[in-house]
């Protein structure tokens, strides 16, 4: 094939991994230049817009983190579940439950005192959104129904659920029309720790690190990770298969939950539609690219929400549609997942004639 | 057992003919494990040429390399006296090499004329007549009787295998290498491959036959190569082949004890009760089992014996009849049985599959069904279970002994050895073996042999086995099955019976 022809490593890379990974995204970067240079955009000052509207201050920073928070939770349900060869692409949903949930108890009760309120919040997320998971993995056990179909179809009923409350009954008869619950108390409000950044992030530290522990060094986690390498041995060495997939799914939504709940006190302060905006989707895209690996999750949390951050600066300055980031999220997750492909294989002038 | 007569007749007249393939130096390396080293090998046309070594000795490695699976790290593959590079298996088909692997290839619902022409269609249209008649007439010239009309699916593993020689012969090739290719066959089939590769060597062709089997090594084989940890330690030729004693000798380096010493030892309490057995495929099956014996099943694979495996190790729920492991009912056993002390331990034949996780260290493999006995609350105690996997790993003497390194690096052996040591640690009262030295060679074939005679003394064992030679040097009592029905049980005792085992394995009932 032009000279060319590919050969299988007898090894995978190592080091040479990392740059396979910069080859990807510089080729991403590249086509998504391009893309913008047909269009009559200015392709360089574009990237350099792109660069500084996420990473290049303090406020884009602030920004940045804030929205990586609710992706690093659902990237972290994700990829649990991921692990496990369950796939649920259902975090968008378990993440408009988690906000529904702890919305419904800030509406039931908001005189509460703080140290009530924001426990229960936290447990009515949790088990709402573990609730929107664990329906589907109950449905794949028991009746063999997809896991991908199910979970893809409870987030439009969750989504559209979120918005029935907020146009209906949760409505602010105060908020002229527009579709938002009241504004939450102050003690229902996840309070500013550092800058802009809110206590949240200790959630997400807690969190990846009690999930650490869990998988590493619990036995329920050695089972999940046998279930996930070789089921047929799981059954074999009889590991309760069907209660490990209701359980990485009820982390997986539970976790979601929690990014609803953050994302619904701290950053919005009341309930309202604009709260869905994909986070569940992005998060998938993370834990691909993070190949499942926490640490690596919180990397590229950050990375594709700065991406969001940034192209909200192109919009801006260079009437770029905010959908763009849609685009480049894409065109990162196919260039790096076909640049593993090198991982493995190579190019070899072929010596034949 | 059967002994072969070898049919060559027309040997003399390939005596001194030039190698058609010579290896030379050939030395692979996959990171720091060295395969093959500095291998050098003639393949000379009409002589078969038999390759025996231990399993991880490197006999398949070199003849991937030989068939354009691998490439060599160093070395020289030399055809007809000219350098000759090898990229995929495509170069080496071209260059008249081509191998059965001990997996077929085939396309189960074609028939084997379309298979053996599959890629080669001469022409655009094709009449099925016509490349039935070409079959069948290839088919013919080398003894390898098939009805070339047949669907494949419908063919046993002994005809699987010929459609797979027709398929290399239909292409010309001129060396055919065959990797382990008795392991699949009945007592029959093989005597019928022996017979065909005698035919294919009386016309021309070079066979090369990977086996760690010695009495078909003596049998079949003109030449004989032995292979120890990647070298070629000795070469016998045409008429200095030594006797079995020497080759076991020299291939696994030391002497070996091929008599066990399997004494009776005082029966127990039963521990398997299977009473009028049905459905599935099974024919009111009757079998007990008392601790301090080994049932051995023997029976050609296919018969049965995999759907009774599945109901004795609760993966199977039983249609009809009664069945008690261990004085316990199967619905009061199963699903959720003993973790340890009265239990039941299963070393299924598919140890790569079933029975350990490819990607996953041993530690983590030997956790697998011990895991409850490291467990303290919820969390796994991971450095008791690393010392304990040293300790089984010196004990069951698994090779290379790196707890760190993932399942996929043992040989097939070795990967049994940590299973067994690993179902051992659990003190079964009752141990299922299916098939447990299948592929492995002759130092670890008596290794798990010894182990499980020991281990009789403390449970008891249901021993599935398709080689009668197994059957016989283990068991008690031996049963024999065929289309879903025990045909006969007998103590091994019985000669006249354990004489005739052939023929019920074939379903013929003696008297």
């Amino acid at each position: 094939m032009l000279g060319f022809t590919i050969e299988k490593r007898q090894e995978p890379l190592k080091w040479g991994s990392f740059f396979i990974f910069l080859g990807a995204l510089v080729f991403s970067l590249g086509v998504s230049a391009l893309l913008l240079a047909i269009q009559g955009k200015p392709p360089l000052e574009a990237m350099y817009l792109l660069w500084d509207g996420a990473f290049a201050h303090d406020w884009a920073l602030e920004d940045t983190v804030l929205k990586a928070i609710p992706i690093f939770l659902c990237s972290l349900g994700v990829a649990v579940c991921f692990r496990m060869q369950i796939w649920n692409i259902g975090a968008e949903g378990q993440y408009a439950l988690g906000a529904i949930g702890a919305t419904w108890v800030v509406l039931s009760m908001p005189d509460a005192p703080v140290w009530v309120l924001m426990p229960l919040m936290f447990l009515a997320a949790a088990t709402l959104g573990a609730l929107w998971a664990i329906i589907p993995a109950l449905l794949r056990e028991k009746m063999g129904l997809n896991e991908i179909i199910s979970t893809l179809m409870f987030n439009y009923i969750g989504i559209l659920f979120l918005e029935f409350l907020v146009y209906g009954s949760w409505k602010d008869p105060a908020s002229f029309g527009f579709p938002m619950t009241i504004m939450f108390p102050d003690t229902a409000i996840i309070g500013e720790l550092f800058g802009r950044i809110h206590w949240g992030i200790l959630v997400c530290a807690g969190a990846a690190t009690a999930l650490t522990v869990f998988l590493k060094h619990t036995r329920l986690g050695f089972e999940i990770m046998v279930s996930g390498e070789n089921p047929r041995a799981a059954r074999y060495a009889r590991m309760p298969y069907s209660a490990l997939v209701v359980l990485v799914m009820g982390i997986c939504g539970a976790l979601a939950g929690w990014a609803g709940l953050i994302e619904t006190s701290a950053t919005l302060n009341r309930l309202q539609p604009t709260i869905v905006v994909g986070y569940g989707f992005t998060a998938i895209v993370v834990a691909w690219l993070a190949r499942l690996r926490i640490t690596s999750i919180a990397g590229y949390s950050i990375l594709l929400a700065g991406l969001r951050v940034g192209v909200e600066n192109l919009q801006l300055e260079l009437q770029v549609p905010a959908s763009f980031t849609g685009i480049m999220q894409g065109l990162i997750l196919l260039s790096v997942l076909a640049g593993q492909f090198f991982n493995w294989y190579s190019f070899q002038r072929s010596k034949r004639g | 057992m059967a002994e072969y007569v070898n049919k060559r007749t027309n040997r003399g007249a390939f005596a001194g003919q030039a190698p058609f393939v010579r290896l030379q130096a050939i030395s692979k390396h996959f990171g720091k494990v060295r395969a093959n080293h500095e291998i050098t090998l003639d393949i000379r046309p009409g002589m078969i040429k038999a390759l025996l070594g231990e399993n991880g000795a490197g006999k398949s490695t070199l003849m991937s390399i030989l068939s354009g699976r691998f490439q060599q790290t160093s070395g020289d593959i030399l055809v007809d006296g000219a350098l000759t590079a090898f990229h995929s298996p495509k170069d080496a088909i071209k260059a008249g090499i081509g191998m059965v692997y001990q997996h077929f290839m085939l396309v189960e619902s074609m028939t084997v004329a379309q298979n053996v022409l599959l890629g080669q269609e001469k022409a655009f249209l094709i009449s099925p007549k016509e490349q039935e008649r070409e079959v069948a007439a290839l088919a013919e010239q080398y003894g390898l009787p098939i009805d070339p009309s047949a669907t494949v699916s419908s063919l046993s593993m002994g005809e699987k295998q010929r459609v797979e020689i027709l398929k290399l012969l239909y292409r010309d090739s001129r060396v055919l290498i065959l990797d382990e290719p008795t392991a699949v066959l009945t007592p029959t089939e093989t005597e019928q491959l022996f017979d065909a590769m005698w035919r294919m060597a009386d016309q021309g062709k070079s066979l090369v036959f990977i086996s760690h089997k010695l009495k078909e090594v003596m049998a079949v084989a003109d030449e004989i190569a032995i292979l120890r940890k990647g070298e070629v330690v000795d070469e016998f030729k045409e008429a200095d082949v030594p006797n079995e004693a020497v080759l076991a000798n020299r291939m696994v380096g030391r002497d070996v004890e091929l008599a066990l010493d399997a004494q009776p030892v005082e029966l127990g309490a039963t521990v398997l009760d299977v009473q009028g057995l049905d459905g599935d495929g099974l024919e009111d099956i009757m079998l007990s089992v008392r601790k301090g014996e080994i049932v051995a099943i023997a029976g050609v694979a296919g018969n049965g014996q995999k759907e009774l495996v599945e109901v004795v190790c609760g993966l199977r729920k039983p249609v009809r009849g009664d069945v008690s492991i261990l004085g316990l009912e199967w619905h009061d056993f199963y699903p959720r049985p003993p973790r340890k002390g009265r239990s039941l331990a299963y070393i299924p034949e598919d140890r790569q599959g079933l029975a350990t996780c490819k990607f996953v260290d041993l530690v983590d493999n030997f956790l697998l069904t011990t895991r409850h006995s490291f467990t303290t609350g919820p969390f796994l105690n991971r450095s008791k279970a690393v010392d304990t996997t040293i300790e089984i790993v010196e004990q069951f003497n698994v090779q290379p002994g790196h707890i760190d390194a993932d399942a996929r690096a043992l040989s097939g052996g070795n990967l049994q050895k940590l299973v067994i040591g690993r179902e051992f640690f659990r003190q079964p009262d009752i141990i299922v073996a299916e098939n447990p030295t299948q592929g492995l060679d002759i130092s670890a074939t008596e290794e798990v042999w010894q182990r499980l005679l020991e281990v009789r003394k403390r449970s008891g064992i249901l021993l599935i086995t398709s080689e009668l030679n197994e059957a016989l040097q283990l068991a008690d009592r031996i049963a024999v099955m065929y289309r879903g029905r025990i045909i006969d049980q007998f103590p091994k005792s019985d000669t006249k019976k354990v004489e005739a085992i052939g023929l019920m394995m074939a379903g013929v009932t003696p008297e």
